[in-house]
C-alpha cells in the first residue's frame, strides 16, 4: 500500500506540481495536512498552519513519546511499585554503578546520603540532600535508566525503583507502595532552597592603571606547564603508528563502560583471576555470550552490553582484544 | 647520518623484519620507519634541501590529483590538533566531555571536527529519513515534521558561540588544568543554519497559557530541558546545518536546538520533541545538574546565560614563547548578552591594562578575536585579559566571583584568567590574589 501511495505521490507531483509527502514512514492512520481553509488563528493573531508542512498528530502518537513528568504529577502513568519490589530490581539493575546503598561506584552518581552537607567544603548532592522533586526521579529513571538499556523498564518497575531510592534516602517507610496518586505528594527536604538566577551578581570596574599594589600579588595556585609541544606531537604520531588491535576502538568506546572497572561483575582486561574460568569455556562461547547476553554467577551482561548498533563481528573483535590484554 | 647510512639502516630494518610474524613484522616495520624518519629529519637539518638555494622535492614532483580525498581532511602535519578528554572527570566515555583545541585555532569559527563533545548516552546514529520532530502541548495544531518538512521553512544562518556552563568549572578551588584546551575548551563558535523556533511556534499556534517549552533529544538519555517562551520567541534556532554542511553526528545530526548565548546544555541535540506548557518541568538536567550551589546551601536554578568571558590563547601553555622580542598577545572574548565592546590585556597581573584591538568581526553572542602587540624582554610576566560587553558588564576577578558564589557552584565560572610566563618562555596556569 505504501509503495502505491509513493507512486501516486510521484505521479501527482510530476503532473500538477502539488507536493504529496510520502506516508510510508508515518503511521498510516495519520491524515493529510490541513488545507488553507482550515487554518486556525492562535491567541496572538498568528497565522497558524501558514505553511502546512508535516502532519497533524494524534493523541495516541503523542502519548508514545510524551514521557515527561512535572512536579505537580502531570504526566505520571498509571501503575504502582513497592519499596520491596524496588530493592530486588535495584540490586539487579542499578547497584553495579550506584552501589548497594546508593553510595556510587567509582565516578558513577551517588544517590543517597549527604544530608546537611550542602554548605560543606565537599557537598554531596544526592536525591535526598539536593533534588527538589520526586517526579524528577521517576522521570529520569524512566527516560534514561539503566544506563546501557534506557527506556527498558516498565512503569511499575519505575515506580518500584523510585520508591526504593527514596527509601535509601530515609525519606519513606519500607512498606510504601508508590503510584500515580501519591508520588507527587511526597516532598523532598531541599525543595525550598532553589532560587531564581540573580546575575549579574558581581560588578568589576574597568581600571586601566595603578589598579593594584604589585607587591601584594601572590600566586596561590599553579599547574606545571605541559611537556614541550614538539614532544607532544611526536607522542601523538607515535600512538598512531603502533599497530592497534581491530577490537580496541570498540572496547574503548563501549565495553570499557563496565569492563574497565568491573562494573556489575564484568571481567576486567588484564585481571587473570577474572578470566581464568571464562577462558576454559573457549573464545566462541565468550563471543556468543557477549552478543546474546548472559546472566552469570558473578554478574549480568545485556546483549552486546546494550549497544545494539554494534555488529556481531565488532563484538567478537572487542572480546578478542580484551583477551589479548589479559595475556599482556 | 649520510644518505648511504640511512639507506643501509632502512634496508637492514626491512630485512630483519622478514623473520618476524605478521603482526610483529608490522610493529617492527613501523618502529623502523619512525627511526628512519628521525634519521631523515636529522639529515635534512644538516643539508636542508627544502631551503634556498636548493629546490625542495615537492617543487620537483607531482602531488595527488582531484578527488583522491573526496571529503578533505586537515594536513597530516596538523594531526596534533585534536579534541582531547580528561579521564578522571567522568566515569566512562559514553557520558562524558571532550575539549576543543583552542590554542591551535584561528578566527572565530571552530572547525566542525574539533568542536567539543558532550554526551549523556553517546552519539546516536540517526538516519534523517527516519528522524521526526514532534511539536505538541499547549498548541492549536500539534504536528510531526520530517527533515524534508523542516528544510522547507524559511531558514536563517547565524554565527554564535556554544559553551558548556561547566567550562573552567574545575578551577573554582584553584588552578588545576595544565593546558588552555582543558581550562577553557568546552567552547566553540559555528555558523548555524536552521529555522527560527518562533516560526515553528507560529505554525502550530500557541495557546493562551503557553509559557515554557520542553526540548527533548532522541538519544539514549532523551536529554531534556525547560526553555522559557521569551527565549523561544527571541532568537532560538532549530538547526540542521553547521559551518556550511549538515550537522556533525557529535553535534546532534540531523537536528538540534541552539539557544544563542545560553548554556550549551539547553541546546538539545538530536532534537525529537518540543512540548509547550505553562510551567517548567524540573528535569534532572535542571535540578540535580546545571543548578549553581551557593555558600549558604541554596542553589540558583535556570541559570541560562553564559556571561562575558575571555582568555589569552597565545601565549598559553601549548604556545610558549621561543625568545624575547615582539609578540602579538592574542585571545578570544565572548558574551551571552550580546557583542563584546572592548578587551583589555595586562602583563603585570592586573596592575595596568592596555586595550587590545579586534582582529575579527564583532558579532553578537559570538567568539571575538583580539590582539595586542607586546615586546617581551624575557622577564617573568602574569598575562591576563578582561572583556567588557555591550551591556557594560566587566569580566570579574576570581575574588569577586568567590565572594558571592563561594567555590562549589561548578557552573558559569567566567573569571579573569592568568597565565604565568617564565623567563624560559614556558607558560603555566596560575591563580593570583
Amino acid at each position: 500500500m505504501c509503495r502505491s501511495l509513493n507512486l501516486l505521490g510521484r505521479w501527482l507531483l510530476s503532473l500538477t506540481g502539488v507536493l504529496i509527502l510520502s506516508a510510508c514512514a508515518q503511521n498510516e492512520l495519520t491524515q493529510p495536512s490541513l488545507s488553507a481553509g482550515d487554518r486556525i488563528i492562535g491567541y496572538s493573531g498568528q497565522r497558524v498552519g501558514l505553511y502546512g508542512y508535516g502532519h497533524p498528530i494524534s493523541a495516541t502518537e503523542i502519548a508514545g513519546w510524551d514521557i515527561d513528568i512535572r512536579p505537580d504529577g502531570v504526566g505520571l502513568p498509571p501503575g504502582n511499585g513497592s519499596v520491596e519490589q524496588g530493592e530486588w530490581l535495584y540490586e539487579e539493575q542499578c547497584a553495579e554503578c550506584h552501589g548497594s546503598f546508593g553510595e556510587g561506584v567509582g565516578r558513577y552518581p551517588v544517590l543517597a546520603g549527604g544530608e546537611g552537607s550542602l554548605q560543606d567544603a565537599r557537598p554531596s548532592k544526592t536525591v535526598g540532600s539536593y533534588w527538589p522533586y520526586t517526579t524528577t526521579l521517576f522521570d529520569y529513571i524512566r527516560r534514561t535508566m539503566p544506563f546501557t538499556q534506557p527506556q527498558s523498564l516498565s512503569d511499575d518497575e519505575t515506580y518500584a525503583l523510585t520508591a526504593y531510592v527514596l527509601y535509601l534516602n530515609d525519606l519513606v517507610d519500607d512498606d510504601l507502595v508508590l503510584n500515580q496518586h501519591n508520588l507527587a505528594t511526597i516532598t523532598l527536604p531541599n525543595q525550598a532552597n532553589f532560587i531564581p538566577d540573580p546575575r549579574p551578581d558581581v560588578a568589576n570596574i574597568r581600571c586601566m592603571s595603578n589598579c593594584r599594589d604589585p607587591a601584594a600579588i601572590r600566586i596561590h595556585s599553579e599547574v606545571a606547564p605541559p611537556p614541550d609541544p614538539v614532544v607532544l606531537t611526536a607522542q601523538v604520531q607515535d600512538q598512531s603508528s603502533t599497530p592497534v588491535h581491530p577490537g580496541r576502538e570498540h572496547y574503548e568506546l563501549f565495553c570499557s563502560v563496565c569492563h574497565k572497572q568491573g562494573v556489575g561483575g564484568a571481567p576486567i582486561p588484564g585481571n587473570a583471576a577474572h578470566w581464568q574460568a571464562r577462558m576454559q569455556r573457549g573464545l566462541p562461547d565468550l563471543v556468543s555470550n557477549a552478543i546474546n547476553g548472559i546472566v552469570g554467577d558473578t554478574g549480568v551482561m545485556p546483549p552486546k552490553g546494550g549497544f545494539m548498533q554494534l555488529t556481531d563481528a565488532e563484538v567478537a573483535a572487542a572480546v578478542e582484544y580484551m583477551l589479548g590484554e589479559r595475556r599482556d | 647520518m649520510s644518505q648511504r647510512e640511512l639507506d643501509n639502516l632502512v634496508h637492514s630494518i626491512a630485512k630483519s623484519g622478514d623473520q618476524l610474524g605478521t603482526l610483529e613484522r608490522r610493529r617492527f616495520l613501523k618502529s623502523g620507519l619512525i627511526l628512519a624518519g628521525a634519521a631523515a629529519s636529522s639529515a635534512a637539518a644538516q643539508s636542508p634541501d627544502h631551503l634556498p638555494p636548493s629546490t625542495p622535492p615537492w617543487s620537483r614532483s607531482l602531488g595527488r590529483g582531484v578527488v583522491s580525498h573526496p571529503y578533505g581532511s586537515p594536513s597530516q602535519h596538523e594531526h596534533h590538533v585534536q579534541r582531547r578528554t580528561v579521564d578522571w572527570l567522568t566515569a566512562d566515555h559514553i557520558s562524558s566531555i571532550s575539549f576543543t583545541p583552542l590554542a591551535d585555532l584561528s578566527g572565530i569559527v571552530t572547525p566542525s571536527g574539533v568542536v567539543f563533545e558532550r554526551y549523556h548516552a553517546g552519539v546516536p546514529e540517526i538516519s534523517p529519513d527516519q528522524h521526526r520532530l514532534m511539536i505538541h502541548g499547549l498548541v492549536e495544531r500539534p504536528i510531526i515534521l520530517s527533515m524534508d518538512d523542516l528544510v522547507r521553512f524559511p531558514c536563517e544562518s547565524m554565527i554564535r558561540f556554544l559553551e558548556c556552563p561547566a567550562n573552567g568549572g574545575m578551577e573554582w578551588r584553584g588552578a588545576q588544568m595544565d593546558k588552555l584546551q582543558f581550562s577553557h575548551g568546552m567552547l566553540a563558535c559555528c555558523e548555524w543554519t536552521g529555522v527560527r523556533l518562533s516560526t515553528l511556534l507560529e505554525e502550530v499556534g500557541l495557546k493562551k497559557d503557553a509559557a515554557w517549552i520542553l526540548a527533548e533529544g532522541a538519544d539514549g538519555s532523551s536529554m531534556s530541558r525547560s526553555i522559557p517562551m521569551d527565549k523561544a520567541l527571541d532568537d532560538a534556532l532549530i538547526v540542521y546545518a553547521q559551518n556550511g554542511e549538515m550537522l556533525r553526528p557529535e553535534q546532534g545530526y540531523p537536528l538540534r536546538l541552539i539557544n544563542p548565548g545560553w548554556e550549551g546544555n539547553t541546546c538539545v541535540k538530536w532534537l525529537r520533541r518540543l512540548e509547550v506548557g505553562d510551567q517548567p518541568w524540573y528535569q534532572r538536567e535542571e535540578t540535580s545538574k546545571y543548578t549553581d550551589l551557593m555558600p549558604d546551601g541554596r542553589a540558583r536554578e535556570f541559570t541560562y546565560v553564559q556571561e562575558c568571558n575571555s582568555v589569552v590563547t597565545s601565549p598559553c601553555p601549548e604556545k610558549p614563547l621561543s625568545e624575547p622580542g615582539k609578540y602579538q598577545i592574542q585571545g578570544l572574548a565572548w558574551s551571552g548578552r550580546g557583542r563584546i565592546k572592548a578587551v583589555d590585556v595586562s602583563v603585570d597581573g592586573g596592575v595596568s591594562w592596555r586595550q587590545a584591538r579586534f582582529t575579527s568581526e564583532v558579532l553578537p553572542k559570538a567568539l571575538t578575536r583580539f590582539a595586542l602587540e607586546w615586546s617581551w624582554d624575557g622577564s617573568p610576566a602574569l598575562i591576563q585579559s578582561r572583556a567588557i560587553d555591550e551591556t557594560g558588564y566587566v569580566q570579574p576577578t576570581y575574588g569577586q566571583l568567590r565572594q558571592v558564589r563561594g567555590s562549589n557552584s561548578i557552573y558559569h565560572k567566567n573569571a579573569i584568567h592568568t597565565w604565568r610566563l617564565s623567563p624560559n618562555g614556558a607558560v603555566s596556569n596560575v591563580q593570583i590574589s
